[in-house]
């Protein structure tokens, strides 16, 4: 009897040092974004040692401490991933086309071209004054330097974007790797080990990691490991068990627009950062061809109305613009006595600025570059703004989901605080049991 | 144990996600007010910042056409100028033939007059060859070169054009920059064309003995000199209309262009004493939500277990 007030309080010992550790293990963990908290299980334990019947039939044992327990919601996991999915194609996105949009504002496409007009109207009040004529040229040769800046820029922009999706792509395959890595390991793990928990936490991060890429499927198998395929036109599978289907790559379309494949097997992401900047450079390819096609119609203009004019001289003028688009579009024109502000016809010096009044109207048409240009802003910067709000809002709702994925799993230090004072209480009373056995024990041997 | 529960992370998280979105709006405030530009960029508010742009374009042609107009202005004053010291010298011209046709003045005084008639219609030829404070002739149409040319025989022909082009001042207005030559100075004399040049001259050569009549010549000249003031009269009025005209625009422009400014100002400028409320308003947040956060914070059961 006594050797049994012994094994319970020994046992008793045992469980709450165990549980002691780990809520150690859980506040030392507290600031570990990838760790889900641990409990141990406990179950009574009663010994039937005697055969026979009549007999005492409990023998009492004390307390088993059973398994670690790693707090889990697989529901809650999932819509923490699809949010940050969600939100970082939103944000990608956002970001890569506010780079764009910065690119074409600060480049003064519109200034420029707004500058020159104005000099175009200066120039009408006196065609032949050789200042006037010099600062119209002039003001050409700056706007075509916006449109050559506002290339440039703009192909920064989406260089950058391009980059971050290669080295995205980087990390969707290591990260495909560590998770089937993870996959085979978890096959072998014993139920309820740490080891097994320490596992499933790292699951879970590669999983969360692949989610920010791309849009993931995942199917949680009964073992605990954890199938992915990537959400797509057409989904295909990246992990099944441990085994990887194959690299992801990314290659760039001639207009920088991106090109995804899995092993070769070519797919467009759903969601993910990389499904943001896939849409990002399809918009900035649009861009692309919105300025081209803005600086090829002012070329256009320009050497239009050059050819259907004379200039100070007299002489037919010559083409004002050389290039085809935004990327080379320079002036063509050496001399600004070459303006041809006189229609055809007209006689050397001829102050009639018939021409210049039909340059300047193309050029301010309901149609023409300077609304164009307009135009092109003012889409961008919906657009911007658009993704703005749809980032709050995703914002908000991948906050929501990471706080309750957090309620879930997160570690709670008040919790743990007032577990250890519980814990260190059970300690010193299992200890207090040991005591008092001894005590009988001495009482039984002192007996005389 | 499934009760519910914030956990630490959880609270830290979203204190901090607060604090930098109050951070954030006491940034952009702060930068409105030091900008006095409401909008960083396009996307902040697109079609504010579309209205400015348009704002921006009609400012910048209006700069342009103010300028048009007062270069139009001084162009028109100094014709105009030209033409009052035209018909001074038309008025004289007349005087002299008159003084010709009826006293009885012998062959020295008649040349003494047609020498004063010659230096007279000189002063025509440059004034009517005059030209702008840039150097442009004033009645030479759409030409650059001189309005009048005079030939070996001393005849006098008109170089420039018809027309004399529009200037634009305002959308959609466009004001004539001045008068040709050919309506200033030709006009028709019993159905024939001619000039105040071809009338003097030949009065001043008939009255130098190229007329055996030269009082009848100089009563016949009258009516050429009176017909040349007509003309010139009629220019001046012109220019004088196109020079209020010039004036009026002028005004507008200064209206509009204060109507220009108003609106820019409305749609892209920082209200001052709405921003630096909202910066003292936040500043107040984010001070309250710091100290807020140290004490919550540093209310762990940990600190209350000793």
């Amino acid at each position: 009897m006594p050797s049994a007030i012994f094994t319970i309080g020994r046992s008793g010992l045992t469980a709450s040092r165990l549980s002691l550790e780990l809520t150690a293990q859980n506040i030392a963990n507290a600031a570990n974004p990838d760790y889900s908290r641990r409990t141990l299980t406990q179950s009574e334990l009663v010994m039937t040692g005697n055969i026979g019947i009549g007999a005492s039939a409990d023998s009492l044992g004390g307390i088993r401490p059973g398994v670690v327990v790693r707090a889990e919601s697989a529901l809650v996991q999932r819509q923490a991933r699809d949010a940050s999915s969600a939100l970082t194609a939103a944000e990608a996105e956002f970001f890569a086309l506010r780079e764009a949009e910065g690119a074409l504002e600060n480049s003064g496409l519109f200034t420029g071209l707004v500058e020159f007009e104005a000099a175009l109207t200066q120039l009408e009040a006196n065609p032949l004054e050789p200042a006037l004529r010099l600062s119209a040229l002039e003001s050409a040769r700056r706007m075509a330097g916006n449109f050559r800046v506002a290339d440039s820029t703009l192909a920064n922009a989406r260089s950058l974007v391009q980059g971050e999706a290669a080295a995205g792509v980087l990390d969707v395959n290591e990260l495909a790797a560590e998770l089937a890595e993870v996959n085979r390991k978890l096959v072998s793990a014993r139920e309820g080990t740490a080891g097994r928990a320490a596992l499933l936490d790292a699951r879970d991060t590669a999983l969360r990691g692949l989610a920010e890429q791309f849009g993931i499927a995942t199917v949680i198998n009964d073992n605990g490991t954890a199938d992915v395929t990537l959400d797509g036109v057409p989904p295909v599978a990246l992990v099944t068990g441990g085994a990887v289907a194959g690299s992801v790559n990314v290659s760039l379309n001639p207009d920088g627009t991106l090109a995804f494949d899995l092993g070769g097997t070519a797919l467009a992401p759903a969601g993910g950062a990389m499904a943001g900047r896939a849409t990002a450079l399809a918009e900035m390819a649009s861009l692309q061809t919105g300025i081209d096609s803005l600086a090829a119609s002012i070329i256009a203009i320009a050497n239009g109305a050059q050819a259907a004019g004379v200039d100070a001289a007299g002489a037919p003028g010559g083409p004002l613009f050389s290039g085809t688009g935004a990327a080379n579009i320079d002036l063509a024109l050496i001399s600004a006595e070459g303006l041809a502000t006189a229609p055809a016809g007209s006689p050397a010096g001829s102050r009639d600025t018939a021409n210049l009044a039909g340059l300047l109207a193309a050029l301010g048409a309901e149609t023409g570059p300077a609304a164009g240009t307009d135009a092109l802003l003012l889409g961008l910067s919906s657009r911007v703004a658009a993704l703005d709000s749809r980032r709050e809002g995703l914002g908000v709702v991948a906050a929501s989901a990471e706080a309750e994925l957090l309620r879930e799993t997160g570690v709670d230090l008040d919790t743990e605080a007032a577990n250890l004072v519980r814990l260190q209480q059970a300690f010193e009373a299992n200890s207090r049991v040991i005591q008092v056995a001894t005590e009988l024990f001495d009482t039984l041997l002192g007996l005389r | 144990m499934s009760f519910v529960s914030t956990s630490t992370g959880s609270f830290f998280n979203r204190s901090l996600a607060q604090m930098a979105e109050l951070r954030g709006a006491i940034e952009r405030n702060r930068s409105q007010i030091a900008t006095g530009q409401r909008l960083e960029r396009g996307s902040d508010d697109p079609a504010a910042a579309a209205q400015l742009r348009s704002v921006a374009r009609r400012g910048a042609l209006a700069a342009v056409e103010r300028e048009n107009a007062a270069r139009l202005g001084e162009d028109l004053g100094a014709a105009s100028t030209e033409l009052e010291a035209v018909t001074a010298l038309l008025q004289r011209a007349r005087e002299l033939a008159v003084q010709a046709a009826n006293t009885p003045t012998g062959s020295d005084g008649r040349q003494a007059i047609a020498f004063e008639l010659g230096q007279l219609t000189e002063e025509l030829f440059s004034r009517a060859n005059a030209a702008s404070l840039t150097g442009e002739p004033l009645f030479a149409g759409l030409s650059s070169d001189p309005a009048f040319i005079r030939d070996a025989a001393g005849n006098v022909t008109y170089a420039g054009t018809a027309t004399s082009g529009a200037v634009p001042v305002a959308p959609g207005t466009a004001i004539e920059r001045g008068l040709p030559g050919s309506e200033v100075f030709q006009f028709d004399l019993g159905g024939t064309p001619t000039s105040a040049f071809a009338v003097l001259g030949g009065l001043a050569a008939a009255l130098d003995g190229g007329s055996p009549d030269p009082a009848g010549a100089a009563l016949a000249a009258l009516e050429g000199i009176d017909a040349a003031l007509d003309t010139t009269n009629r220019a001046q009025t012109i220019l004088g209309t196109r020079m209020a005209w010039t004036e009026q625009v002028q005004q507008q422009q200064a209206d509009r262009g204060v109507t220009l400014a108003e609106r820019r100002s409305r749609v892209g400028d920082t209200d001052v004493a709405e921003a630096i409320a909202r910066l003292q308003q936040s500043l107040t947040a984010l001070e309250a939500s710091q100290a807020a956060f140290a004490r919550v914070s540093s209310l762990s059961l940990f600190d209350a277990l000793r």
